[in-house]
C-alpha cells in the first residue's frame, strides 16, 4: 500500500515545497504524499465504522435495539479499523521523521 | 455474504453467538414452562426445538433457521385434585424433560462461549498482524 519512493530528490522536494521555489508547482506530487492521501481518505471510512458502533450501543442503552452481538460486532470491526490506521500513520510520521533526520 | 474479508470471522463468530443466544431463549421457555398444563388451547406447553442452518453454501455464517415444536407424546401424571385432570384423575403434562433441557443449556452456553472464544482469538491475531507494522 505504501509505495514509498526511494528516490529522495523528488521526495524532499515535494514533502516540503519552499514556498521562495516556484518551480515546485508543476512538479507531480511524490509516491510519499499519496501514501498520506490515501491514508486520509481511510479516516472517514473508519469514522463511518466508528459512528456505526457508537451507534449500536445508543440503540442498545435506549431499548431500540435488544441485540448485544450486533454491537459486540460493530465494536470489534471499528477496533480493528482503527488500530489499522493508526497502525498506517505511525509508519508514515516515521518514515516522515527519518526523512527530516537525514543528514544532508 | 461475502466471508473472505478481514471481518468475516467476526462476522460468523457473532452470528454463532446470536444463534445459541436464540437457542438460549427458547431452552429458557421450555424449562419455564415444564410445568404449564395449559398453554393457552386447553392443550400442555409443547415443547420447542431450535434447528440451525448455515446461511449459504461453503464458509457461512450461522443463523435459527426455524423453532419447531416437538412432536413427542404429553407425560401424563395421576392428580385428581387438578381441575384439568381428566375422569381418570390423569393430567396431561409437558413433553419437557428438565434433565435433557440442561444438557441443552450445557450445550448452548459452552457453544457460546466457544464463539466468544473464536472473536476474541481472531482479534489477538489481528493485533499480532498489526505488531508487524511497528
Amino acid at each position: 500500500m505504501i509505495n514509498f519512493d526511494p528516490s529522495v530528490r523528488s521526495t524532499l522536494s515535494n514533502v516540503q515545497p519552499s514556498p521562495a521555489n516556484p518551480e515546485n508547482v508543476g512538479v507531480p506530487k511524490s509516491d510519499f504524499l499519496n501514501a498520506i492521501e490515501a491514508a486520509g481518505r481511510y479516516v472517514s471510512k473508519v469514522d463511518d465504522l466508528q459512528q456505526a458502533s457508537d451507534a449500536s450501543i445508543q440503540d442498545l442503552l435506549t431499548g431500540k435495539n435488544n441485540d448485544i452481538t450486533a454491537v459486540v460486532s460493530a465494536v470489534a470491526k471499528a477496533d480493528v479499523s482503527f488500530k489499522v490506521l493508526v497502525g498506517v500513520r505511525n509508519k508514515l510520521i516515521e518514515a516522515y521523521k527519518q526523512t527530516m533526520n537525514m543528514p544532508l | 455474504m461475502k466471508v473472505h474479508n478481514v471481518f468475516g470471522p467476526v462476522d460468523i463468530a457473532v452470528s454463532g453467538m446470536r444463534a445459541q443466544g436464540q437457542h438460549m431463549e427458547v431452552i429458557s421457555s421450555n424449562i419455564a414452562n415444564a410445568r404449564t398444563a395449559d398453554a393457552g388451547q386447553g392443550q400442555p406447553y409443547r415443547r420447542l426445538e431450535t434447528i440451525l442452518r448455515a446461511q449459504a453454501e461453503g464458509i457461512s455464517p450461522v443463523v435459527v433457521d426455524q423453532v419447531v415444536p416437538d412432536q413427542s407424546p404429553f407425560e401424563s401424571i395421576f392428580d385428581p385434585g387438578n381441575p384439568l385432570a381428566d375422569p381418570t384423575g390423569n393430567v396431561a403434562m409437558p413433553n419437557v424433560h428438565l434433565p435433557a433441557e440442561m444438557m441443552n443449556l450445557t450445550i448452548a452456553s459452552r457453544s457460546y462461549q466457544a464463539n466468544a472464544a473464536i472473536l476474541k482469538r481472531y482479534q489477538k491475531m489481528v493485533e499480532t498482524t498489526l505488531e508487524l507494522l511497528r
